[in-house]
């Protein structure tokens, strides 16, 4: 069916050593020779959801006082470090995690570790006052540009709130509430630290042209003699119930196009029912064949653009959507109508052999994109080793994916799927 | 309390090359560039066409985008939803790049469907439906695509900019997909018209990069190389100039910040400069710790980043300081950035140079590790005019910079007092503070009319 390199009935075969250091430090090694450098990624299994009521926004703040120094490293020169090392650094905030990563020429990599683990350790030493109140500032600035000045930049806060309870963990988004992050001390913002920067609350992978047990033995320098601490309970993960009594939303703001959204509550990941929904999400929405883009986009040119994906979340359940954007002269009503119509029709009819093939193969494409670079490949390390306990899984996605059948797909939409499971946001233009 | 080891130092780098092509030329005299690249599983093939965007006919600009846009539609052979299905079905990934320079055709797949996935990407490629009804519904999405861009207050920014910064004679001063007033006019004789005079093999190379599983030139052969166009019209790439200084205030009543441009006219590739304004504006807007994002980001908590950029063309470009800043702050930001920008006083040091040699010497393995950070590189330096070893060459002459050499070039190319200033924002707010801050000149615009319309 597929050719040798693929991984559908072989399984890929990218090397992945793990050792846990007596600290409790995951650190997972996947040596790759092809270039003198060397990813290094940390996720720490702290996220959004992790977060207290009146204290959110608290994940992503750390994403930013991370880099404003520690002990031995001086504001700012976590990056400026790095970059001269010839790096690429970066982090990242969502639901399930906060990571940190550098990728940079090998010779490098002493560097980047204890600068990791100077901050692991000694961060408060460094996070005062005006640290805190800068990077507040900066927080904002990233609200007013990545969502208060952008056009739909609700959105996504609009169909979480839609989708989960306000006091359910993924009831709010990573950025949070610009009054709690005013209202937050410098005392809550140490405790948060202390309870979830922990070398036995993260993983370390090192990917790049270092051998495994050289990785192994840098990473027990430097963060070996990391105190830790008590493993922070995770919020309640019990799924909740489809939704139901269909809850709809009405927004509208400065935007170029009358816009539909529908959501439903799905499986957590790590299921072969989310991997069956991923599927039927891809065929309703993903690519010019989708069941919404041939019909809203080619066929009665209803819509300007549309589309529909899962977002994978642990924490009980996922969250999964679709969309369409009106063009002019079409009402979003009219619209909402249509993509019903459409979504209906893949729960009736169910999708096609062809469909289900397409889809896998461009899951097939998209996976092998993603583990091709050596950094993206560190984060699918750290993210199945955190969330699903496995680094080794992403050597079996693809045969995981390829072993779904059409049955599979059909049953799952008939329990997640149904038209009275999901929520509408309308998004109108400001007259 | 624990016992810290010293900072380690940095071990010198090992020695690494831009990966070398295998050059050869398919039978109707397509160059072909191939990339071995073992590991990389997803094939990335870019098809160039040295076909300039100032080739569009100046009533219909848009034309070639509409054009690019329409070829996975269908072809001669496989009708619209027939093609992108059997596309799909082989995991490809079909996507169009254009530039100034000329377009940039990519198909992704993995190794062990390169084979059929080519002979449907150069079926897509030399005959293509081109239908009325996928023309005209490109072209409406191509319109709604302009009001996406206009009501996005830094899309807004970097298209006015553009405007103001070229020549506004020069194609490089509008969009490269069009501005409204000439897609609309784009139809679907033009969109044929445009493939049928433009599109062949003359001037095109193809560039294929990854793990083959199957001889790749032999495939490359298979799809393309029957590919004869005896009409095809050649057209020579025009030359950028600088538009007059201006000083702009684009309306956004109500927004919360202000998108910034401040720049002017740049260079290219093979200016003698290039290397050393890459250095200088690394130091100035580059890096996290650069002159503007250390005082504007991590001093005074004013944006969540600002940075300098030199954009460079086939021949001269543009350059920028841009950021996004609170409505509040946006006088005193720009005041600020007048200062930061003028090295008179504080020229660049030598410890700004070696960092900036670092890093561009440190990301590049990582850069071009991927088939398609090694393709779209090579088929950058086709379109731009380089040599294969371009990267191999620039990193040298990087490493011959001296701060004297950052400042001069720097000096050379930003006046801080002759710069054009775009700002998109609340007028209202902004107005008063910008003119007291010594923009004397400014011009204020309404909110653009495609923002607005229902």
């Amino acid at each position: 069916m597929w050719g040798m390199t693929s991984g559908a009935l072989s399984g890929l075969g990218y090397p992945i050593l793990q050792h846990s250091l007596d600290n409790g430090l995951r650190v997972i090694s996947s040596p790759d020779h092809i270039a003198p450098s060397v990813a290094i990624n940390i996720w720490y299994d702290v996220g959004s959801r992790d977060e207290e009521q009146g204290r959110t926004g608290f994940a992503h703040l750390f994403e930013h006082v991370m880099f404003q120094g520690s002990a031995h490293v001086a504001s700012g020169q976590h990056i400026a470090l790095m970059q001269a090392a010839g790096a690429v650094v970066n982090a990242t905030t969502w639901f399930d995690r906060t990571n940190y990563f550098e990728t940079l020429p090998t010779g490098g990599l002493d560097l980047a570790l204890w600068l990791e683990a100077d901050r692991m350790a000694t961060l408060l030493d460094a996070l005062t006052q005006e640290n805190l109140d800068n990077q507040r500032e900066v927080v904002k600035e990233e609200k007013r540009q990545r969502y208060d000045n952008v056009p739909y930049g609700d959105v996504m806060e609009l169909l979480t709130s839609l989708t989960f309870p306000t006091d359910h963990p993924y009831g709010h988004t990573t950025i949070g509430s610009m009054e709690d992050l005013d209202a937050a001390t410098l005392d809550d913002v140490h405790n948060f630290f202390r309870r979830h920067y922990l070398p036995n609350n993260a993983v370390l992978s090192i990917v790049g042209d270092v051998e495994p047990e050289d990785a192994f033995e840098r990473a027990g320098v430097y963060f070996g003699q990391l105190s830790p601490g008590p493993k922070p309970s995770k919020p309640d993960a019990s799924p909740l119930a489809e939704l139901s009594d269909l809850p709809r939303a009405e927004a509208s703001g400065n935007v170029p196009a009358d816009a539909v959204y529908f959501t439903w509550r799905l499986p957590a990941r790590g299921s072969r029912d989310f991997d069956a929904l991923d599927l039927a999400f891809s065929i309703l929405g993903h690519g010019q064949t989708s069941r919404l883009h041939k019909q809203l986009v080619r066929g009665t040119e209803h819509a300007e653009g549309s589309g529909a994906s899962t977002m994978g979340l642990i924490g009980g359940n996922s969250f999964g959507f679709s969309y369409a954007r009106a063009r002019d002269g079409v009402s979003p009503e009219d619209l909402e109508q249509e993509m019903v119509e459409v979504i209906d029709q893949l729960l009736t009819d169910g999708a096609t052999e062809e469909e289900l093939r397409r889809a896998k193969a461009q899951f097939e494409r998209q996976w092998l994109h993603e583990l091709a670079r050596v950094d993206s490949r560190a984060d699918a390390l750290g993210e199945y080793a955190t969330l699903h306990g496995d680094p080794h899984l992403i050597n079996s996605r693809i045969a995981e994916i390829t072993a779904i059948g059409n049955d599979e797909v059909q049953d799952v939409l008939h329990r997640w799927f149904r038209p009275d499971q999901r929520a509408t946001l309308i998004y109108r233009q400001e007259a | 309390m624990n016992q810290f080891l010293p900072r380690p130092a940095i071990a010198p780098a090992a020695v690494w090359a831009f990966p070398a092509p295998r050059r050869g030329r398919l039978s109707n005299g397509i160059e072909l560039m191939t990339f071995e690249l073992p590991g990389q599983h997803v094939i990335s093939a870019h098809l160039v066409l040295a076909l300039p965007l100032n080739a569009e006919r100046a009533d219909i600009e848009g034309v070639a985008t509409i054009c690019a846009r329409t070829l996975d539609e269908g072809t001669r052979r496989h009708n619209g939803e027939e093609f992108a299905e059997l596309l799909e079905t082989e995991g490809a990934g079909f996507g169009v790049d254009l530039s100034l320079s000329g377009f940039q055709l990519v198909l992704d797949v993995p190794a062990s469907h390169l084979d059929r996935a080519l002979e449907l990407f150069a079926e897509a490629v030399t005959e293509p439906s081109l239908a009325d009804r996928d023309v005209n519904r490109h072209v409406q999405l191509r319109l709604a695509e302009i009001e996406q861009a206009q009501a996005n207050s830094a899309h807004a920014a970097s298209i006015a900019f553009r405007a103001a910064v070229f020549d506004e004679r020069k194609r490089a001063s509008r969009m490269n997909g069009g501005e409204p007033d000439t897609v609309r006019d784009v139809t679907q004789e033009a969109v044929a018209a445009f493939h049928h005079d433009h599109f062949g093999p003359v001037g095109a190379t193809l560039v294929l990069a990854g793990d083959f599983v199957d001889d790749p030139i032999a495939a490359a052969e298979r799809s393309l190389g029957s590919w004869r166009n005896d009409e095809q019209r050649q057209v020579m790439i025009e030359e950028p100039t600088a538009g007059p200084r201006r000083t702009l205030l684009i309306d956004r009543p109500g927004a919360v910040q202000a998108d910034i441009r401040f720049g002017g006219f740049g260079i290219d590739r093979l200016d003698p400069r290039w290397a050393a304004i890459s250095v200088a504006s690394y130091a100035m807007g580059g890096a996290f710790l650069s002159r503007l994002n250390a005082v504007l980001r991590e001093e005074k908590g004013y944006t969540y980043g600002v940075r300098m950029n030199f954009g460079p063309l086939r021949t001269g470009g543009s350059f920028a300081v841009q950021g996004s800043f609170r409505t509040e702050v946006v006088g005193d930001a720009l005041a600020t950035t007048r200062e930061l920008i003028t090295v008179d006083d504080v020229p660049f040091t030598g410890q700004e140079v070696t960092d900036a040699v670092a890093f561009f010497t440190g990301v590049s393995p990582l850069r071009y590790a991927t088939a398609d950070g090694v393709a779209d590189q090579a088929a950058t330096q086709i379109l731009a005019g380089l040599p294969d070893d371009y990267v191999d060459r620039s990193l040298a002459l990087l490493r011959s910079v001296t701060p004297e050499a950052a400042t001069e070039a720097y000096r050379s190319l930003v006046d801080p007092d002759d710069l054009t200033l775009v700002i998109v924002g609340d007028a209202e707010r902004l107005a008063d503070p910008l003119r007291a801050s010594g923009f004397a000149d400014l011009e204020v615009r309404p909110p653009s009319s495609d923002q607005t319309q229902p």
